[in-house]
């Protein structure tokens, strides 16, 4: 599993958690208003409640938009794809897309998608940083 | 608040001039401007100066005064200001509040940036480093990629085309041959732009404003007073500002930024997208120019790419949109821009645009975007100008 050693490590750590079903993305709630968050925040912006509930995200959404990327940060070898992803949570996340070769004849606004935690990019100094990606949903639908 | 009115305008050619100082760019459009408007140094009462990074040296500390100082402008309030990509519209703004407040009668904004010294890749760390909570940065994202994502997102929604998004960045080019101003003077055709090379599918180099190196500047007077400088004062009929929501639900084919702006500006002027006569607005990407047409109101959503293809923003249509050539073909001199935008439409309603004059301009709408976080502008400026 990939922990803070010498040579990966995770974007950020608060954003990975294991809630007792593996490691997910760690969501934020507000107990006062509903509201849902990622990442999680100190306070809730939209009531300034300070208690804040951390949960797990369910790693499930669509596809709200995607684009090819023949451009970007060190570290990621280019081509490479990205979207934005409508969480089940009500909440819109930006994320590489993965496993979707030929990404113009797979990927469709609209389709199922589901999170995967991997190794997103190499840092200045060719560490692994581990992030997560979406991928078609590999689940047939009910 | 009073009436304020521009009495001097200073612009110059955006391009590469990694040979010359911040400080040297900002004193040529001051110069410019203060002369413009048949003043000396010792007319100005108050200045802000817009600059967004000495890009390879860190923040440009004191860039107002030390601008300001070589041409003897002291003593009064100097203040540098930064917000993005509107960082120019930030300096025009504040100035403008001070004297429609009265705390001053006539105030300097000026914005200049020096990014041809830097690459890519340090903009881009700069703009999304470590304060961004989704880290989306250094997940891939950049200012293409957010504006690709746009695009595919209104094609999908509005049938919206690529050869549509072309034609924003050809209509573009085509007012930029026209203005000697103009980074990019060289037209291009539909096939040219989507052949060209890719960058964020779906856009192509063309579809993306270069960057540059230059400064823009304004003088700006209280309206009682402002026939004393200038025989063609042009009104500031609405100075808005907001700040983003980054919203989560709903689509993303529109900033929520420039909706709200847009309805401030019109009510502050007492007017409606049909009354501009013309418009400068935030090209930094072709499909940034069809949303802004939306946003805005000068079509309905969703009827942008119509808007571009029947001819409607171009030369003889409902609303000619960047006649100086837009962002697409100045480039993009981040903290010059939004006062650059400002010079154009200025020359536009005093009649000075030259081949690309819109007949019988009167009212004129400036829109600049700055930062993008998330799925929203952080800042977005709107100026309507009178004649």
């Amino acid at each position: 599993m990939p922990r803070s050693v010498n040579s990966r490590r995770f974007i950020e750590e608060g954003w990975f958690h294991d809630f007792g079903k593996g490691l997910s993305l760690t969501g934020g709630r507000c107990p006062a208003c509903g509201q849902t968050y990622f990442p999680t925040k100190t306070v809730c912006p939209s009531c300034f409640n300070a208690d804040q509930e951390k949960f797990p995200l369910s790693g499930r959404g669509t596809l709200h938009t995607f684009a090819r990327s023949h451009m970007g940060p060190s570290g990621i070898p280019t081509p490479f794809t990205i979207g934005f992803i409508d969480l089940q949570e009500g909440i819109k996340l930006f994320s590489l897309l993965t496993e979707c070769d030929p990404w113009d004849k797979v990927l469709a606004v609209g389709m199922e998608m589901e999170m995967v935690i991997e190794t997103i990019r190499h840092d200045e100094e060719g560490d692994e940083i581990v992030g997560y990606k979406f991928r078609p949903s590999m689940e047939k639908p009910s | 608040m009073r009436s304020v009115a521009i009495a001097g305008i200073g612009g110059m050619r955006f391009g590469r001039y990694g040979d010359r100082s911040l400080r040297v760019l900002g004193e040529e459009a001051c110069i410019k401007a203060i002369r413009d408007a048949g003043m000396t140094p010792r007319d100005i009462q108050l200045a802000y100066a817009g600059n967004l990074a000495q890009w390879e040296w860190g923040q440009g500390l004191l860039i107002g005064h030390y601008v300001l100082r070589e041409i003897g402008l002291t003593k009064i309030p100097i203040t540098r200001v930064e917000n993005g990509c509107a960082t120019g519209s930030t300096a025009f703004h504040e100035a403008w509040y001070r004297v429609a407040t009265g705390a001053c009668d006539i105030a300097l904004a000026f914005g200049v940036e020096q990014m041809t010294v830097t690459s890519s890749e340090k903009i881009l760390s700069v703009f999304t480093g470590r304060q961004h909570a989704e880290r989306s940065g250094d997940m891939g994202n950049s200012a293409p990629g957010l504006f690709a994502l746009l695009a595919r997102r209104h094609m999908e929604e509005f049938g919206t085309t690529r050869e549509q998004m072309a034609m924003v960045a050809v209509k573009n080019r085509q007012y930029g041959s026209l203005n000697p101003e103009a980074q990019l003077t060289q037209p291009v055709t539909v096939e040219e732009v989507l052949n060209d090379r890719m960058i964020c599918d779906p856009l192509t180099l063309p579809q993306c404003c270069p960057r540059g190196d230059g400064a823009a500047a304004v003088v700006l007077v209280a309206g009682k007073i402002a026939k004393r400088y200038t025989s063609a004062p042009v009104s500031v009929a609405a100075s808005v500002q907001v700040s983003g929501t980054y919203p989560d639900k709903g689509s993303y084919t529109y900033f929520d930024t420039d909706v709200r702006a847009a309805e401030a500006a019109y009510r502050m002027a007492g007017l409606g997208p049909d009354d501009i006569d013309l418009a400068e607005v935030h090209d930094c990407f072709s499909v940034a120019e069809i949303v802004h047409y939306e946003d805005l109101g000068f079509c309905r959503k969703g009827e942008g790419g119509r808007f571009i293809e029947e001819g409607q923003s171009g030369p003889g249509g409902k609303t000619p949109v960047n006649t100086s050539g837009g962002l697409l073909s100045k480039g993009h001199v981040i903290g010059a821009t939004g006062i650059s935008q400002i010079i154009e439409l200025v020359r536009q309603l005093r009649g000075q645009a030259g081949r690309r004059q819109v007949e019988g301009a009167r009212v004129a709408l400036q829109h600049n975007g700055g930062g993008f976080i998330h799925t929203d502008t952080a800042s977005c400026f709107i100026h309507i100008l009178r004649k």
